[in-house]
Order: C-alpha cells, then structure tokens, then sequence
C-alpha cells in the first residue's frame, strides 16, 4: 500500500519533515486567513465597542511575552546556563539533545598538554580528565547535584563555546539554534601550569597530606598548584566531602588551606626590621624571652635540643639579622616583633592582603580564590600574643600560596603579582609588598639560610637556591612542614612553597621537595 | 443591532466563515494526527483500524459544534468556535501522542472528556444565549454556597495525591469553581457595585467595609478551605478573578493595589505554614539543588524544550515520556519538544486570540452582569494559562494546575469548555426585541443606573 512505503523507516525522516513544516505552514495560514476574516465578523448585536479591551489584552501580551523570552532562554539559549548543560549532558537521556554533542573545549597546561577533553562516545560526548586527581583542585569538576568548582566552573562559558561577542559567533549560535545539526564546539582553555611539574610535585608528596605552589615573580604565572589528596574529577560522590573525614580530599590545601607558618613568618619579620633599618644585633639568651612572668618563656630550639641531650646550652648571644635567619632564632624575632609593635606589624600585615582573600579569577559562574593570611586585631596590650605572631605561631594562619606570594615578591623587587592560572589572563600587579631596598637586603639573607643555616642540606650550587624553613607547632600532633624556597638566588625566575602536614621539621620533610622540584624545572629550562 | 437569523438557511449562510476556519483547523489537527501515527507506524507498532478513532472524534465534535450552533441560529463569535476548536483539537492530539488514553478501549473515560465537554458547551451556550445569562444571577448567594460545598466534599471524599487533594474518584470537583465562584463574584460585584466605589478617606484610600464584608466572609471560608486542600493553584486563579472583578465593577484601581499587598502578606504567611508550597518554592529558586528528586520533573521538562529547540523533533519523534506525568500538568513541555519554540510561539498566539476575542465580547456586552460574568471567566482562563506557562518555564513556582484545553484532565476540559461556552453565549447578544414589547431602558445608560436588572421576568 502507498500509506505504507510512506512510513517505511528510510523514507518516513523525509515525509516527517514535510508534515511538520507542512504542518506550522498551515498553523500559519490559519492566522492570515483569521486576518482576513475578522472584520467580516463585527459582532454587531453586541453593543459598539469603546475599545476598553485593548489595555487588557496589552497587559496579557505582555505577560506572555515574558513567559516566551525566559522559555527561549532556556530553549534556545540553555547553552549559556551550565548547570543545567551539565544536568543534560548526565541526566537527559533523548539522544537528540543537542546537549549530549557539545564538544565543551578542552584545558591544556603551558605547553600544550591536554589535561581534559571532551571525546564522542556512542553518540554522547564525555568529559575525561587525565591524571585525575593531579589536576583536580586546578580544572574542578562539573556536576548537576554538587554544582562546578575550579576552572570548569569559572570558565564554564568560555568552555561551552562562550558569550558571542562578535557578529560571527552569534552566527553561529543562530545557524545552531536553526538548523541543530552544527555539533556546537567549545573554546579551549590554556593554562599556566607545567603537566610534568605538576606531576613530580604530587609524586612527590606521595601519600603525604600536603600542598606545593610554584610560580614565577615576575608575572605571577602558577606553574605547580598541587594538594593531597586528591580528587577525581571523574568520580565525585557525596561521600567525598565528609566534614569529619580528616583527609578532606575536596579541600584544596593549596589555596584554601590555613595553617601555622611557623618559622617561615621570619621572612616577613625580617623584611619588618629592613623597612625600619634595623643594623644592629639583639642579646639572645638561652633563658628565652617573654612579656610577662605570667606567660611560658619563649625559647629557641637549640635549647630544647641541648636539654634533650642532657647537654647545656649557653645561648646565641648577640647576634645580627643575618645569624637569626640562618639559626631561625625564636627569641631574636619575638623581641624584635615585640620592639617595633602592633601598629608596624599590622601595617606590613595589612599590604600583604592579610584577612583579605586573593581572586585569582572570576566569572558569573565561579570565583577561583586564595586565602592570604588570617590574624585577628589583638589588643593594643597583648605584647605576647604579639610576640608569637612574630614567630608564625599563636593566633597567625596562612595558605601555602600565600607564602609563595611573599617568596614572590621578594624575588620581584618587593611587587607582588597577582597569582593566575590562565596564560591568556594579562599580568596584573597585586600590590607593593616590600620596598625594593628590603627585597634586595633580604635576598642575600635567605641565601645564607641554605648556604649555612637551617636548610644546608638542600645547598646545591648549580641551583643557587635560597629560602626559609619552617616547622610550625599547632595543637593536634607533630609540627607541620614548611619550605618557602626562591632560585636562583640573585635573580629569582622561581618561587616556590611547600607544606607538609604534621611533616616535622620543615628541612627533613619539606625542603628537600622543594629541591627536588627546583631541580627538576632547572632541567626543564625554567631557572634562566 | 443585528437580529437572530430568521431560519436555518440564513444561520448557514451567516456561519460561513466559521466553517472555512474549522476547515484550516482540522486540517492542521489532521497533520498533527498523520504525524504521531507515522511515527508510531515508523517504529514498528503494529497499527489497527483504531488509530482512526481520535482524528474521527474530532472531526465529529468539530462537525457538531458548527452544526449545533447553526441549529441554534447563533449569532456567536465565530472566531471564538474557530479557536476553541483547534485548541481542543491540539489538546486530543497531543493527548493521544502521549497515550494519555486508549483509543481501542471504549470504557476509557478519556475518550469521552471532549465529546462531552463540547455537548457541555453547546447545551450551556443555548441555555444563556439571547441574553438569557442573567438568570445565573437569580441563584445569587446560592453559588458560594455551592462553591464552598464542593471543596467542602472534596476535603471530605478526596484522596490525597502528590501532596494535595484533588479528585473524588475520575472527577476534580474543584474545577467547577470556576464557573460558580466566577458567576458568584459576578453576580455580587454587579450588585453592590455602587457601594463598593464609594471609597473613603484622604485620597480615597479605604475601601468600603461595609459593603465588602459579605465578601470577605466568603473568601474566608473558600480561601481557608482551599489551602486545607493545598490547592494553591485555584487559589491564585479565583483570586485574581476576583480582583479583577471587583476593578471593573466599581472602577476603583485601589482594589488591585489593597489586593496584590493582602495577597502577598497571606501568600507569605502560608507558604511559612505549608511544607508542601516551601518545597516547590525551593525547588523553584534552585533547580539544581535536587536535581534528581524535587526538581526532576522540570529540568527534564526543559531539557526536552532544549532538545527540541526551535522548530521541534516532530511530533511523534521526541522523547516526552522522559518527563514525568508530562501529559497533565506538563503537556506544554512537550509541545515545546516536538513543534519547537515555533510551535509554542503559534499555541501561544492562538490562545491570545481566544482570550481577546473573550474580552471583546466581555467590553461590549450590554449589562454589567454579562460584562463582568464574561471578564471573570476570561481572567480566569488566562490566569491559569499563563501560571501552567510560566510554572513549566521556570518562570515562576510549580502550581499544579493545568493547561486549559490542552491538558489531560476530563473535569477540567469539560470546565474550561463549559466556561467558553457562557462566553459563547454572551457573544450572541441580548433577546431580539419583539413587537409590543416597549424597551423600558437605554442601554447606553446602563452604567449610572447600576441596580437595573435587565432581567425584568421574574
């Protein structure tokens, strides 16, 4: 029967079509023709009209104009909302979703290595993130129920093909929204990190709870952001962000992560005592040094050492800026802190964007974010608290990334530039942190630390590397593991941060990372 | 002023252009069915003599409106019918797309809602034409009695179902409010109309209790009833007949202002009282927030808007089923899928043109009774449209209330066609004036004499 060829599965695609467009055709029609027709039909056994309809009918037109433009902002434009791309891309399983065949654009560290990317499977496009939870707490994830976190949300337009700014993109999102058959297709997004860096630094870190941030002073460029655990982006589950899980793989401790920096703090205090001039020598006994008798003595380590030991120790004496680095004398900077007072600590605090969190970058979808420092005001007359915030310790906290951000500055003339991720984000200048003076002072200093003072053993003279240990005391167990590292010493192309939790001393567990890491960037031609 | 057409002849020849648009109607309609059993035949379903059923029965309720008014000497809008017809017509089409009934079974009541709900029509359109709708004002307060009465039997006899009650077996009697509660409100409004322009105070800013009170006694008692039922669709819908009403009866702004602020205070207070309402209001503010549970039903709603994008899959080629219950409350959802945003944009216009040609007959209709009658009715239709519209779009929070015309849901088509038909009769004008018969008022006065009663048989 003619009827049914017509329906055969070959041919019914094409009579399909002819019916719908056949079909709104004639929808069409029928309104032209009630055009023509309506003042044949006046109704005149009604009384004459004063037109008072028409205002009514303008409010019901306008109202249902509204209803039609929000529906096109989902119908046609749902492209722009990427949390409910994301719910079509897992959830809606009508194979003509043109939601399953955007290609979203794909995140590609510094040389050009794919990271993520979007690949045809059966139809549907999946996203696949390579090396997991290398990459996690950088790229984020995309997810209907937990929302975007990361890149994948901050860039999530840019992503899925963008805002069209120019005439040609809108062509685009018009040929689509007409015809559907373009498969739409994303921008890609490339980053500043370096894969391979990346890499070594969680191998690094291994089992470890940890961070490490590398980037370069001169334009805040991010080459490493790592933090262990892990996530993959692949996998997210409600069991992963469990506040009483300890391991918090979410948290990205990197960036959000606050901690005591311990003696890594001295780098700040010393640039304190350089703004001010400081060139003399502070008396640093082995009795220690407090504000108060009412309150512990503040000691340093050698004498902990030497009572460990059975042995006595007499103390460092008077000795300079220089020395208290290298020895990372306790005494010499709480007295020092104590000396200049809350006012000239909380002024320096204060440039380094202290309480004030850093936005690396930010869309309508997401902002990426660093904490800085956290302190709280303390009272004009607290000179002890003072006295341990001068140490790293007490009411003090800090980001990893932050004390990069110090390094950085330090290593860049006393500028500070804001941190990025994206190599297509222009560089932007952050603040001054240090005058250059200070920096230039300072740089010499933090040399002689690993020339000749707490972290000697990670002296290499190829690397010229200079830095600062830290092992900061917090309350739930052993101390955490700091190393703030810059090379070459002279002229810094690389800052580098690396905490490890509950690590020990920041020379035995966290120095030697950040060697290794410098090492492995001055093969990959980053040290110039 | 037009008289009736003296016979059947003229009648047939005064409702020509009614017949040419039924025509291009049923033609669209008739596409429409081509398509969705193509389809079906397309994927391999084995297909009998009873997929002719659906296109018959409207082809039959087609043929018998335009009959049965041409039979009634009409003189109603013939723009109107033309409407009506393809919205209803669309309504089946989709409606049997969706296997929302069974055309081989003859006991499944959703065969019958159309046929019935145009017979419904056609018998209340002959009943109040020739300016015979003034005798719905003659039960006066016996239609809030009524109106109560049914959600009181509701509350009493219905089942709870997705978190309201709403039918008593196959039928929602609630439905029915549309039609007693609007002719209430009407019929109060025409009668105190006088009273209730007479606001007070600096500004003329109070609104007369006195004359309100009976009123508000009622809208108490309905109001409290309703949101005990949960049934905070009908609720909005009445309401806003009722303030509407009330603007045009006594052509005072102040009752929309005082109106909308009550509204909103009451609407705020329930919705802290009801979990039901707090959940669809979060759902609404943050669909992502659950999307595989409170908000399933309308994110995949508007995934298959999006697949269907602008021109649609065809009907017949998308995949609707995906949304849960989308034949009811939804079934704009799946329009959006398979006619596109084009399709929508046409429904939309088609609707427009019913509610104008509505107001139309509304503004001109002679009586202030009729006059109001009729703006309530239409109000009450495009207030329900757009709340199914604006819910389905996320425009504005879930109600749970359907598509007139489209949705499946017997009571309310037969409501809804009901309703239309009062409209209908309207159209068709005041009794013909016969010889011996002295007009004993001018029409044209009918504004500052606000107690006439144009009925003066009784």
């Amino acid at each position: 029967m003619a009827l049914e060829s017509l329906t055969d599965p070959a041919r019914w695609p094409v009579v399909r079509v002819a019916l719908h467009a056949g079909l709104l055709l004639a929808l069409a029609y029928l309104l032209q023709r009630i055009r023509d027709l309506h003042p044949q039909l006046p109704m005149r056994q009604l009384a004459r009209g004063k037109g008072g309809e028409r205002r009514a009918l303008l409010v019901l037109i306008l109202l249902f104009a509204v209803v039609l433009l929000h529906q096109a902002s989902w119908q046609l434009t749902g492209m722009l909302r990427p949390q409910f791309m994301a719910f079509m891309q897992l959830y809606d399983r009508r194979d003509f979703n043109p939601a399953h065949r955007l290609r979203r654009g794909r995140i590609l560290d510094r040389n050009g290595e794919v990271l993520v990317y979007s690949e045809e499977q059966a139809d549907r496009v999946r996203r696949h993130y390579r090396d997991g939870p290398v990459f996690g707490h950088v790229v984020g994830y995309r997810h209907p129920r937990f929302g975007a976190t990361g890149l994948e949300a901050v860039a999530s337009v840019h992503l899925d093909g963008g805002t069209p700014l120019r005439l040609a993109d809108w062509g685009r999102v018009g040929r689509q929204v007409l015809t559907q058959d373009e498969h739409p297709r994303g921008h890609d997004l490339w980053l500043t990190l370096d894969a391979e860096l990346q890499r070594h630094a969680v191998a690094l870190l291994g089992a470890r709870r940890g961070a490490v941030v590398m980037l370069r002073p001169q334009d805040g460029a991010l080459l490493v952001l790592a933090s262990t655990p892990g996530f993959d982006p692949e996998r997210i589950a409600a069991t992963l962000g469990g506040a009483e899980d300890p391991a918090a793989p979410l948290l990205n401790r990197a960036t959000q992560g606050l901690y005591p920096p311990g003696s890594t703090f001295k780098v700040v205090m010393a640039a304190l005592a350089l703004e001010h001039g400081f060139n003399t020598t502070i008396d640093c006994p082995a009795e220690g040094f407090t504000t108060s008798a009412r309150y512990p003595r503040i000691r340093d380590h050698e004498y902990y050492e030497a009572r460990e030991h059975g042995t006595e120790w007499r103390g460092h004496g008077a000795i300079g800026l220089g020395t208290a680095l290298a020895r990372s004398s306790n005494v010499f900077f709480a007295k020092l802190g104590v000396g200049y007072g809350h006012a000239a600590f909380y002024a320096l605090a204060d440039r380094l964007h202290a309480n004030r969190p850093i936005v690396l970058h930010h869309s309508a979808h997401g902002r990426y974010i660093m904490q800085t420092l956290r302190l709280p005001r303390l009272d004009p007359d607290d000179r002890y608290g003072l006295a341990q915030m001068s140490l790293g310790q007490g009411a003090l906290l800090m980001s990893p990334a932050q004390l990069a951000l110090i390094g950085a500055a330090v290593g860049n003339q006393g500028v500070a530039m804001r941190p990025r991720l994206l190599r297509d984000q222009p560089p932007e200048a952050l603040g001054q942190f240090f005058s250059p003076t200070t920096s230039a002072a300072l740089l010499p200093l933090l040399r002689a630390v690993v020339t000749e003072g707490t972290a000697r053993a990670i002296d290499d003279p190829a690397l010229r590397i200079a830095g600062k240990t830290g092992t900061a005391q917090h309350a739930q167990g052993r101390a955490h593991s700091w190393f703030l590292g810059l090379a070459p010493a002279e002229r810094p192309t690389l800052a580098v941060a690396v905490l490890v939790e509950r690590g020990g001393y920041g020379a035995v567990a966290a120095a030697p990372i950040a060697r290794a890491l410098i090492e492995q960037a001055a093969r990959r031609g980053l040290l110039q | 002023m037009s008289a009736p057409p003296p016979d059947l002849r003229a009648a047939w020849a005064l409702r020509a252009p009614e017949r040419e648009l039924l025509a291009w109607g049923l033609l669209c309609v008739g596409l429409g069915f081509a398509m969705a059993i193509g389809s079906a035949q397309a994927a391999g379903a084995r297909l009998g003599a009873e997929v002719l059923v659906a296109p018959a029965l409207q082809l039959g309720c087609v043929v018998v409106i335009h009959l049965g008014l041409v039979a009634l000497r009409c003189r109603g809008d013939q723009l109107l019918t033309a409407c009506i017809a393809l919205l209803a017509g669309f309504g089946l089409l989709v409606r049997y797309r969706m296997g929302a009934f069974d055309p081989g079974d003859p006991t499944d009541p959703g065969l019958y809602a159309l046929p019935l709900g145009v017979t419904a029509m056609l018998v209340t359109c002959a009943l109040a034409m020739r300016g015979r709708h003034v005798r719905l004002a003659t039960a006066g307060w016996l239609w809030a009695a009524l109106s109560l009465a049914l959600v009181a039997v509701v509350l009493a006899l219905g089942q709870r179902f997705r978190g309201a009650i709403y039918g008593v077996g196959l039928v929602t009697p609630t439905e029915l409010l549309k039609i007693t509660a609007v002719v209430f409100m009407a019929w109060f409004v025409d009668r105190h109309a006088k009273a209730l322009g007479e606001w007070r105070g600096p500004g003329s800013m109070w609104p007369p209790l006195r004359a309100l009170w009976p009123l508000a006694g009622f809208w108490a008692v309905l109001a409290a009833l309703l949101l005990w039922q949960r049934d905070l669709g009908m609720l909005a819908v009445l309401a806003t007949v009722q303030l509407v009403v009330l603007v045009a009866g006594s052509g005072r702004r102040g009752y929309l202002w005082w109106g909308l602020g009550l509204g909103g205070a009451l609407g705020a207070a329930a919705l802290g009282l009801f979990a039901h309402g707090q959940r669809r209001l979060a759902a609404w503010l943050d669909p992502f927030a659950d999307p595989t549970g409170a908000s399933w039903q309308i994110l995949q709603g508007l995934s298959g808007m999006y697949s269907g994008g602008l021109w649609g899959e065809g009907l017949g080629a998308g995949n609707p089923e995906y949304t849960p219950i989308a034949q009811s409350d939804f079934i704009y959802a799946v329009i959006g899928e398979e006619f596109g945003f084009v399709g929508c944009v046409l429904l939309v216009v088609f609707v427009l043109i019913l509610l104008w040609r509505g107001l139309l007959v509304a503004e001109r209709t002679r009586d202030r009774f009729g006059r109001l009658l009729g703006l309530g009715l239409v109000s009450a239709l495009a207030c329900q449209t757009l709340l199914n519209l604006g819910g389905v779009t996320k425009l504005i929070p879930l109600t749970g209330i359907t598509l007139p015309l489209i949705s499946q849901g017997g009571t309310s088509l037969v409501t809804v066609l009901v309703m239309l038909g009062l409209v209908l009769a309207l159209s068709d004008g005041p009794a013909p004036r016969t010889p011996g018969t002295r007009r004993t008022t001018n029409p044209r006065r009918r504004t500052t004499r606000p107690r006439q009663r144009p009925d003066q048989t009784q």
